[in-house]
C-alpha cells in the first residue's frame, strides 16, 4: 500500500468475533479513509455496520486487526511514544478527535444544551468556560438553535436534538465525525433538517463516516459508498458506480429491495 | 397494668415529657446516623457488586487467548470475590429479621469492644447510642446497596457512550454524567428508606439505645402504665414519619414534573 499523507484512518484486517468466533460481526475489514472524504456505509441489518463504525473509536474493542489513526495503532494497549519509550495508550486522547453521533441522540438530560456542549471542551481540553461557551454559541447559531442554548434536551424536538448532538461533537473540534443511523429515530418531517446540517459539514471539508439508509444522501453527498454484508466490505466505490452500475449480485439484490 | 385507658392517666405522664423529648431526639439522631452509615456502606457494597475484578479470568481463555465455551473453567473465570462477598452480605441481611441482626451485631461486635462512655449532647451516652447506629446502618446498607445499584444501572448505556466518545475518561463520566442522574433517580427511594429506618429503629431499645421505645419501657416500670405511654410513642412516631413521607411525595412529584417539561 502506497503511503499517503492524506490517510486519516487506516483499517486493516479488522475483526470482531463473539462467542469464540461463532458470530463474526466483522470478519477482516480493510479500508483507508482519507481526510475530507465522506464515506457512506450501507448494508442490510446485522451486516456489521454499527460494529465497524463503533470500532473506529474503540467503543467496541476489536478482536483482531489494526486501526491506524493519525499514525497510531489505537487497537494496541501499549505504544511507543516519540522518545521511543513504551507507554500505555490513552484512548481518550484519540476519542476526543473523533466525534460520534448516535441514532438516539444521547444528549445529557440533566444539563442545558449549552452545558451539554461545553462539558467536554472544559473538562477534557481544559478550555476556559467563556471560550467554550462562545464556541458553542457560534455552532448553535450555524444550526439555527442559538435561542435554545439554555433549554433542556427534553424541550427539543427529535430533529433539534440531533442537530445539538452534532454540534456537541463539533465543539471538540474533531478530525473526523462518525454517524450511526443519525436519522433513523426521527419522524420523517425532521430527517431533512439533520441531513442538511450533515451536508453543510461535508461541504466544509469535514471527514465523515456515515452509516445510513438515506440513499439520497449517499448519492449526493458521499465521496465513496461502501456496501457491507456479513461482516465484510463487498463493494467500495464512488456513488455513481454504486447506484448506477452495481456489479456485485448481493448489492444488486439489496438495492432492488430498498430503492 | 389494667388495659383500660383513662384520660387521668395521661396526666401522670406529664412528668415524663422531658424523657419522651429526649427519646424523640435520640430516635431522630439514630435515624439520621443510620441513613448516613447505611448510604456509605451501600455505596461500597454497590461498587463491589458492580466491580469486574476476576482473578481467575485467565482460566476462561484458551492457548490463543480466545474465550472458551461454557464449562467449569469458564464458570471459574467469572468468579468475582468482591461481588460474591457483597451479594452474600446483601442476601443474608435481607433474609433475616432486624431484631436478630441487631442482637447478633451487638453481642458479636460490641461484646468484645469497649466503647468510650462520653456523653452525647447531654442526653445519652455514646456507648449506648453508637451500637444502635452501627447495627441499623449495617442492615439498611444492604437495602441501600440495591437502591444505589439499580439507580446506576437504570441510566441508559448511551449516556456513558456519548460521554466516552467526547473523550471524557471513566471517572469524569461517572462524576458528570452517571452519578448526577443516578442520584436524582434514587433520592426518593433513599428518603423512603429513611422513613423505614425511623420505624425500624424502635427495635434498638433491645440493645440499650435510649430511644422513644426505651422511654416507654422506663415509664412502664415506674408507673405500671403500658397503653398510655405506648399511645404517646405511637403519636410521636406518626408525627415523625407521616410528614416526612408527605414531604418526600411532594418533592417526588415536583421532580417528575421537571422531567416532563
Ligand atoms: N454483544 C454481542 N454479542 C453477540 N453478537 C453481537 C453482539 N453485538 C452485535 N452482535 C452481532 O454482530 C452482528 C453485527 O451487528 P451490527 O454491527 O449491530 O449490525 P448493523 O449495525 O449492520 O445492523 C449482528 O449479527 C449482531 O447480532
Ligand atoms: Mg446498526
Amino acid at each position: 500500500m502506497a503511503t499517503n499523507d492524506n490517510i486519516l484512518i487506516q483499517v486493516s484486517g479488522l475483526k470482531k468475533h463473539y462467542n469464540k468466533g461463532a458470530i463474526k460481526a466483522l470478519d477482516g475489514v480493510n479500508i483507508d479513509i482519507r481526510r475530507g472524504e465522506v464515506v457512506v456505509v450501507i448494508g442490510p441489518s446485522g451486516s456489521g455496520k454499527s460494529t465497524f463504525l463503533r470500532s473506529l473509536n474503540l467503543m467496541e474493542e476489536p478482536t483482531g486487526g489494526a486501526i491506524i489513526f493519525n499514525g497510531v495503532d489505537i487497537t494496541k494497549k501499549k505504544i511507543r511514544n516519540e522518545q521511543g519509550k513504551v507507554v500505555k495508550l490513552n484512548i481518550d486522547e484519540h476519542r476526543q478527535k473523533m466525534g460520534m453521533v448516535f441514532q438516539h441522540f444521547n444528549l445529557f438530560p440533566h444539563m442545558t444544551i449549552l452545558d451539554n456542549m461545553t462539558l467536554a471542551p472544559i473538562q477534557v481540553k481544559g478550555m476556559k468556560k467563556e471560550d467554550a461557551e462562545k464556541l458553542a454559541l457560534s455552532l448553535l447559531e450555524r444550526v439555527g438553535l442559538a435561542d435554545r442554548a439554555n433549554a433542556y434536551p427534553i424541550q427539543l424536538s427529535g430533529g433539534q436534538k440531533q442537530r445539538v448532538a452534532i454540534v456537541r461533537a463539533l465543539c471538540m473540534e474533531p478530525e473526523v465525525m462518525l454517524f450511526d443511523e443519525p436519522t433513523s429515530a426521527l419522524d420523517p418531517e425532521m430527517v431533512g433538517e439533520v441531513l442538511h446540517v450533515m451536508q453543510q459539514l461535508a461541504e466544509e471539508g469535514m471527514t465523515m463516516v456515515v452509516v445510513t439508509h438515506e440513499m439520497g444522501f449517499a448519492r449526493e453527498v458521499a465521496s465513496r459508498v461502501i456496501f457491507m454484508d456479513a461482516g465484510n466490505i463487498l463493494v467500495d466505490t464512488d456513488p455513481k458506480t454504486f447506484f448506477g452500475n452495481p456489479e456485485n449480485p448481493r448489492l444488486q439484490d439489496f438495492l432492488s429491495k430498498v430503492l | 397494668m389494667g388495659g383500660l385507658i383513662k384520660l387521668s392517666n395521661f396526666a401522670k405522664l406529664s412528668g415524663y415529657a422531658e424523657m419522651f423529648g429526649q427519646g424523640l431526639a435520640i430516635t431522630v439522631m439514630l435515624s439520621i446516623g443510620t441513613v448516613v452509615v447505611g448510604a456509605l456502606l451501600g455505596i461500597v457494597l454497590a461498587l463491589m457488586r458492580m466491580s469486574d475484578i476476576r482473578p481467575l479470568r485467565f482460566l476462561g481463555l484458551d492457548k490463543e487467548g480466545h474465550l472458551r465455551g461454557p464449562g467449569v473453567l469458564t464458570t471459574l473465570s467469572k468468579f468475582n470475590p468482591l461481588s460474591f462477598l457483597a451479594t452474600a452480605y446483601v442476601e443474608i441481611l435481607r433474609s433475616t429479621p432486624v431484631i436478630v441482626q441487631i442482637a447478633v451485631i451487638y453481642y458479636g461486635i460490641f461484646g468484645v469492644i469497649d466503647l468510650p462512655t462520653f456523653s452525647l449532647f447531654g442526653i445519652t451516652k455514646f456507648h449506648r447510642f453508637f451500637p444502635g447506629v452501627v447495627a441499623l446502618g449495617m442492615n439498611s446498607g444492604a437495602y441501600l446497596c440495591e437502591i444505589i445499584r439499580s439507580g446506576i444501572q437504570s441510566i441508559d448505556g448511551g449516556q456513558s457512550e456519548a460521554a466516552r466518545s467526547l473523550g471524557l475518561n471513566q471517572n469524569q463520566t461517572l462524576r458528570f454524567i452517571i452519578l448526577p442522574q443516578a442520584i436524582r433517580n434514587i433520592l426518593p427511594a433513599i428518603a423512603n428508606e429513611f422513613v423505614v429506618i425511623i420505624k425500624e429503629s424502635a427495635v434498638t431499645y433491645t440493645i440499650g439505645v435510649q430511644d422513644i421505645m426505651a422511654v416507654v419501657q422506663s415509664v412502664k416500670g415506674a408507673t405500671y402504665l403500658i397503653m398510655e405511654p405506648l399511645l404517646v410513642a405511637t403519636a410521636l412516631y406518626f408525627c415523625l414519619c407521616f410528614p416526612t413521607s408527605k414531604i418526600i411525595a411532594h418533592f417526588e412529584r415536583r421532580m417528575s414534573r421537571g422531567n416532563k417539561r
